[in-house]
Parts: structure tokens; C-alpha cells; sequence
């Protein structure tokens, strides 16, 4: 199956890090000084991913009977990907675009602004192609194709509009970001990678781009949107911006030795997944711990496979890392008691009590670690919230959810998730939230605070 | 010149989750917390025992609790939206008198405020509007006043004792004093730019304190609006803020677990003190009795502690 020639790429996939996999990819380069990577699956077996999101194909739903499943019959969900690279994007002329030339276009542009800036230009504007809204329309046609003309738009600076100097700020602010990973060479994702599959089909974007200044982006579409934008000017592939990585994922006949595992690690966001493999703390720190990511609120294939370790491997801790808002504790409750207060969420629901994980531990993030950050960071000296990076208020919907969440029958003052009533109720006095990331601003990053949290929570009752 | 304050008595454990909120009349502390009890206590016993508990004043956990000056009334504002306003009996048990319904959603209503003869409430919303209340039944507790802002949450509100006055802070950073008689603003005041989560006016209504995210105090003049201090020292955001009867003394108490006592005419701080390592949500003077001054602590300890001015 090629993601780039369907749109049925909804698949549950296993990605496997493996030394075996997808040194093909010619971006996958970028990881291979990276120890997880060289060492065989054989001798640590981990880390390894699966990723997945909702809904599920309907095979993914057929088999697995909990009660008698072998660990290993979870597996078969790699079936569902094919062994295709899910990267089908480089073009041959776009190999021939390497990081130099992708830097001096990025500089054209820039300089542009600048000789516009100082008046030697008459307008200050970026010319800006676009295939945006014209994928879905030519499903099944690789989103990279040129049989369809882009669109080509000027934007322009002031601009006619508000609406327009806003997408300029936007545009000049990404070609910043983008233009100095180029230069250091580093993928986004070391900081925080936020990666996907994109609605048309095409495997994706990622980045922290977005939480560099959430503010001015307002949401990750806006990023997506404009990344994509971007690469379809330079016709190039996003991951020529050094935008997004795709882990190599499990293939057929692939096994994983579980015998290992002591940890298993959920983390709500595959952003903070990436940010952890890839950063060099963690391969030093972390062995025997699996890390697992569905990418929000988990599918029933993750939550099947979580299931069957539980009742397979009962005594290995099982925490959860989510953001600290309403949706990272709906997250984590659809891990632990499922999708049935989840209405909204519309999801059918099999073998709730198999699939349920009661002893799903609370790593974070919550109101005393945000608290301590936020004092680490300032010092004592005069500062904000939003000094912090990361920190962000409440809207009208997260408010909304938080109290419509109190009245869930675990959350009631004789319920068995005190703590999560509790956070609940701080989050809306303080009417604030902060993503996972946030974490990153401590010293030694996220990895570090992982690994410590994960050993507090081990050797103490 | 710094001032002591001692621990006269802890209630530790007092309410099960986090207390948001204090509420002392002369002679008895209400509290409130995430939990759906009000709990009243003696402050005129030495061991502060407990007299009453409201139990299951608002499901969800309550989130703000105020009392009239003169401790004729009660207001408490609930997690699922309500509003909720209790009044003593002679023998000093409170029973509920009835609730502010506005079709409010949960979150419409925020903060609240008491006037200090207990007949009027001022509320604050997440839409940033801010409205007075009558309390007067017979006439259906009627909405008399509709302010707007600029629709940023209005993190916190306050009456003036005289009632002529409605202050509000918002998370935009926005003071806004409006005149109760005409219905006007009256000043927007400028100086903190994050958010506002208390304000209070002194005594005299001569003086309104607000304070945030910012870390400092400032203090503004009710009358001209000017700015006329400001209070600096806290390492957290203040969360909250009460005047001392005679409006001499502001205590301020932070979400690094500080309480601080500030003298006015000085403009500096005299006391300070830790209370545990969690937010520290309200801080309230008791009214003076016949005894030095006390004040109380509560916050995310889950404990209530009382302190009183050193003597000599």
C-alpha cells in the first residue's frame, strides 16, 4: 500500500526501530548514529513504536480474543502495513535539490523581504504555491504529482487585509524556524515533532514549529497547511525542509521479544515520542522500557495490544504521559476504563473489561510539576505564565470539557480518580494548561524527567 | 520594621482536597474546597472546632465562598455553574437561601462578591462581563447592573464596602472600576498586563489592590484612578488579597505557598510566611476582636492555619 496513491492510510501501522528497516529512507540517515538504532532488536528489543489512529480498519477488529491470544498475535497488525516505504515522496528531481540549495532559496525569499524592507523593492510580498485544497478532490493521485497546475498566490506585507499581514507573520515566521534547522541541520523534531498522517493521504508534518509560537500560529493546521504550501513552492518534499521524520515500521514476519520489558511508557502525543528517541539522553537512560504512542485519544488495535500485555505480563508498570488539559485526562481514561465515557467520541466499543487498564500509572504532566517548573524557570523573579514556554490558558471548549468531565462517575467525590478531579478543578482555578513539552525547559529535558518520574515511581511504595 | 505573626492553630486535613476559598464572619471561618462541603468553623473557641458542614452545597467542588462584612449572608459559586447564597440563623447555623440561576453554563459565573451589608453580589464571567446582583427576594434577585469589558475572563471581581463601586481583573490583564450608581465605568486602569487574580478594595473604598501573574501589588486610587504603589516581593503569582479592618495592613497570599503582610503607609512588606509547599489559594484577616489581629491560611495543604499578631 502506498500512502502516497490512497487515502485509505488510517491503517493501524507497527513501526519498529530496527537496524533492519528502511536504510533505504534516505532521511532515515539521519538517526543512524543513533545507539537504539544499532543495536539489534535482538539484544534490547526496545524501544519500539506503535502508532496507529482511529478508526481502525475492520481486520484490525476481527481476531484477537484477549483471553487466548498469544502476545505475539498482535503482531499480525503489521500486516496492515505494507512493506512499501510509507515515504514515496522523493521524486528524482527533488534528490537533486539537496540542503544547500533548499537554504539558498529559503535565503532568496528572506532577502527579498529584506531588500523590500529597506526600500529598493516597491512591495514587500512572497509569491507562494499551493496545492492545498486540490489533493482531496484528486484523490489517488500522488499528492506530489504535477499534473495538476498549483495555485500560485502573492501575500503580501502590510497586505490588503489584517487576515493577509497575519499570514505573512506566519510564513516569514516558518521560513525562520525552518530556514535555522536547515542550517544546524537538525530535524525539528529534536524538540518536539508533532507527526501524522495528513487527511490527504500523504504521510506528514510534523513539527514543534507550531509550539514555537502557538500564538501566532493559532493551530497546528495553520502549520501544516503553510509547511505544505512551502514544499510545493521549492517542489520539494517537506522532509527537505527538515521537517518530520517517519520511524521505519515493523514488517511482516518482524517479532518483537517482549521478555525484556520491564516499563511500558504511553505518551499521549507522537510529538514527545519523537523528541524522546531522538534525543541522545534517552538510549543512555531507558532500557527495557517500551514506549508507545496512538496518537491522542488510542483505537481499539492499541488498546488490544495493551490489553493482551496486561493480561500476559501483568506485573510490568504501565505510566502514562499526557498533556495537562481536559483532552490529556480524557486520553488517559480512554486508556484505563475506555472509550464509553467518551460518547462524543463515537466509538463502538469491544470487550471494554479486557481491554481496560486499572493500573495504568499517572506520570504526568500535572499542576505540581507545572508549579515547580514554573518557579525553576523564573527564579523568584518577576515573570508570568507565559514565560513559560508551553504554558497556555484555557479556551471556552477546554473549560467546558473540564467540567463536564467532574460529573463523570469516576470523578465524583467518592469516585476512584480523586487526583484526576483534583487536577481538573486546578486547572480551571488557574485556568491554565501546558503540553508535555513544557517538560523539555527542565535541566537534562524531558528524557531526563522521564527517566527520574518512571525510577521515583518504581522503588517507591 | 517587620512585624510577627505566630501559629495560633493548624486544622490539618480540614477539608479532603485542596481549600480555594476562606470566609470568616466575627466569630465563625467558613471554607470551602474541591470537595461538595462547606465547612463552618468556631473562631471563638481556642481549637476551632468545627460547627457545621454543609454538606453537598455543590457537587462538583466549589470554587468560591464569600460572607457580607457584617456576616449576614453567605455566597458560594460551584464548579457546575451554580450560585448558591446561605444566611445564619440567630444561633449562627447556616441554611441555604437560594440560588442566582442565569441559565448560567458552568464557567458563565466565576468569581464572586459580597457587598458589606450582604445585599448585593457582584459576579464575574469567563465572556469577561461582570454583573451585580439585588439579593432582595421579594423582588426575584433581580440582575441591576451589565457591565462588558473587552470579554477577557474576569478571573476576579470585588464590591466596595460602600457598595457605590464594582472592581474586576481579567486574564488580559485588565482593572476595571465601574460606578455602581450610574452603571458606568468609571476608570480602566492600566499596569499589569498578565492575568488579574485579585482585587480587592480597602476599607474606606479609597484604594483598590490588584494582583496577578504579575508578582507585585498595585494599589490604585478608587477616585482618579491613578496608580499610587506598587508592592513588590512575591516569587509566585498572587492569587489572592485581603485589606485588614482599619485598611492599614493588605495580606497577599501566592501560588508559591507565601503569605505576605504589607504595611500601607510604608509600602512594605512586614510578615512573611510559608504555608506548606502547594498553592496557597486564600488568605482573609478575621475581623478584629477584642484580641490582636489574626488572619488565616488555606490552600492546597488541604490544612487551615490561623496566626495572630505577636504581642508587645
Amino acid at each position: 500500500m502506498d500512502f502516497d496513491e490512497t487515502d485509505q492510510s488510517d491503517e493501524a501501522l507497527f513501526h519498529v526501530l530496527s537496524s533492519q528497516a528502511s536504510n533505504e529512507d534516505s532521511w532515515g540517515n539521519d538517526f543512524d548514529d543513533d545507539e537504539m538504532l544499532d543495536d539489534g532488536l535482538e539484544e534490547i528489543a526496545i524501544p519500539w513504536v506503535l502508532a496507529s489512529s482511529s478508526p481502525q480498519p475492520t481486520s484490525a477488529r476481527e481476531h484477537v480474543d484477549p483471553a487466548t491470544s498469544k502476545v505475539q498475535a498482535s503482531f499480525e497488525y503489521g500486516e496492515l502495513a505494507d512493506t512499501s516505504d510509507p515515504i514515496a515522496l522523493d521524486h528524482v528531481d527533488r534528490f537533486q535539490k539537496d540542503r544547500e540549495w533548499v537554504i539558498a532559496r529559503i535565503e532568496e525569499m528572506l532577502e527579498n523581504i529584506v531588500d523590500g524592507l529597506l526600500g529598493e523593492k516597491k512591495s514587500i510580498s512572497i509569491t507562494l504555491k499551493s496545492r492545498s485544497g486540490l489533493t482531496r478532490r484528486t484523490a489517488g493521485l500522488p499528492t506530489g504529482s504535477s499534473s495538476l497546475p498549483p495555485k500560485v498566490a502573492e501575500i503580501g506585507f502590510p497586505g490588503a487585509t489584517a487576515q493577509e499581514a497575519w499570514k505573512f507573520t506566519v510564513l516569514v515566521r516558518m521560513l525562520e524556524i525552518v530556514h535555522a534547522s536547515l542550517i544546524d541541520d537538525v530535524v525539528v523534531t529534536k524538540r518536539q515533532v508533532m507527526f501524522e498522517r495528513g487527511s490527504g493521504g500523504c504521510p506528514d508534518l510534523f513539527s514543534d514549529i507550531y509550539y514555537r509560537d502557538p500564538d501566532l500560529f493559532m493551530k497546528q493546521s495553520v502549520v501544516d497547511r503553510y509547511v505544505d504550501d512551502l514544499a510545493c513552492t521549492l517542489n520539494i518534499s517537506r522532509s527537505q525542509l527538515n521537517v518530520g521524520v517517519l520511524v521505519p515500521k515493523l514488517h511482516k514476519g518482524d517479532k518483537l521479544h517482549l521478555d525484556d520489558v520491564e516499563v511500558i511508557l504511553i505518551l499521549e502525543k507522537e510529538a514527545t515520542f519523537r523528541s524522546l528517541l531522538t534525543s541522545s539522553h534517552w538510549s543512555r537512560m531507558i532500557s527495557h522500557t517500551l514506549v508507545l504512542t496512538a496518537k491522542g485519544y488510542p483505537d481499539l488495535a492499541t488498546r488490544q495490544f495493551l490489553g493482551i500485555m496486561a493480561s500476559q505480563c501483568p506485573n510490568i508498570p504501565t505510566f502514562m504521559l499526557a498533556d495537562f488539559d481536559p483532552d490529556g485526562i480524557g486520553i488517559m481514561s480512554t486508556y484505563k476504563y475506555g472509550s464509553y465515557r467518551l460518547a462524543h467520541e463515537a466509538m463502538t466499543d469491544q470487550g471494554t473489561l479486557s481491554l481496560d487498564l486499572p493500573r495504568l500509572r499517572w506520570l504526568g504532566v500535572y499542576s505540581d510539576q507545572i508549579r515547580q517548573l514554573v518557579n525553576q524557570v523564573n527564579g523568584g523573579e518577576v515573570g508570568t505564565a507565559t514565560d513559560v514556554r508551553g504554558l497556555m490558558r484555557l479556551s471556552a471548549r477546554d473549560r467546558n470539557k473540564a467540567s463536564r468531565m467532574l460529573e463523570w462517575d469516576i470523578c465524583t467525590e467518592k469516585g476512584q480518580e480523586q487526583e484526576w478531579r483534583h487536577q481538573l478543578q486546578v486547572m480551571l482555578m488557574l485556568n491554565i494548561k501546558a503540553e508535555m513539552q513544557i517538560l523539555e525547559e527542565l535541566s537534562g529535558g524531558l528524557a531526563r524527567w522521564i527517566f527520574e518520574e518512571i525510577t521515583k515511581n518504581l522503588y517507591s511504595p | 520594621m517587620s512585624k510577627q505573626y505566630l501559629t495560633l492553630h493548624t486544622l490539618d486535613s480540614a477539608h479532603p482536597t485542596d481549600v480555594f476559598a476562606l470566609a470568616p464572619t466575627k466569630s465563625q471561618i467558613l471554607s470551602a474546597s474541591g470537595s461538595s462541603s462547606i465547612l463552618v468553623h468556631s473562631t471563638t473557641a481556642a481549637d476551632f472546632p468545627l460547627v457545621q458542614s454543609l454538606d453537598g452545597a455543590h457537587k462538583l467542588g466549589i470554587h468560591h465562598l464569600v460572607t457580607s462584612k457584617e456576616g449576614n449572608r453567605a455566597a458560594s459559586a460551584g464548579f457546575e455553574g451554580k450560585v448558591k447564597t446561605w444566611r445564619p440563623t440567630e444561633e449562627g447555623i447556616w441554611e441555604l437561601e437560594g440560588e442566582i440561576a442565569d441559565q448560567a453554563k458552568p464557567g458563565d459565573i466565576w468569581a464572586i462578591a459580597l457587598s458589606a451589608d450582604g445585599n448585593y453580589l457582584a459576579s464575574s464571567s469567563i465572556n469577561g462581563k461582570i454583573h451585580v446582583w439585588s439579593l432582595n427576594k421579594a423582588e426575584g434577585t433581580p440582575k441591576i447592573r451589565e457591565y462588558e469589558t473587552k470579554g477577557s475572563f474576569g478571573l476576579c471581581v470585588d464590591l466596595s464596602a460602600d457598595g457605590a463601586f464594582t472592581a474586576s481583573g481579567h486574564e488580559n490583564g485588565g482593572i476595571y472600576i465601574f460606578n455602581n450608581d450610574t452603571g458606568r465605568l468609571s476608570h480602566s486602569l492600566a499596569g499589569l498586563v498578565h492575568p488579574v487574580r485579585a482585587v480587592s478594595f480597602s476599607p474606606a473604598s479609597k484604594l483598590l489592590a490588584a494582583a496577578g501573574d504579575a508578582r507585585v501589588i498595585a494599589l490604585y486610587d478608587v477616585n482618579s484612578g491613578e496608580q499610587v504603589a506598587n508592592l513588590s516581593g512575591h516569587g509566585g503569582w498572587i492569587l489572592t488579597l485581603d485589606w485588614s479592618d482599619t485598611g492599614e495592613y493588605l495580606l497577599s497570599g501566592s501560588h508559591d505557598s507565601k503569605a505576605k503582610v504589607w504595611r500601607i503607609e510604608t509600602r512594605s512588606c512586614v510578615a512573611t510566611h510559608s504555608h506548606g509547599d502547594r498553592p496557597l489559594w486564600a488568605a482573609r484577616w478575621l475581623p478584629k476582636a477584642t484580641r490582636s489581629e489574626m488572619f488565616a491560611l488555606a490552600g492546597g495543604n488541604q490544612a487551615i492555619s490561623f496566626y495572630r499578631e505577636a504581642a508587645g
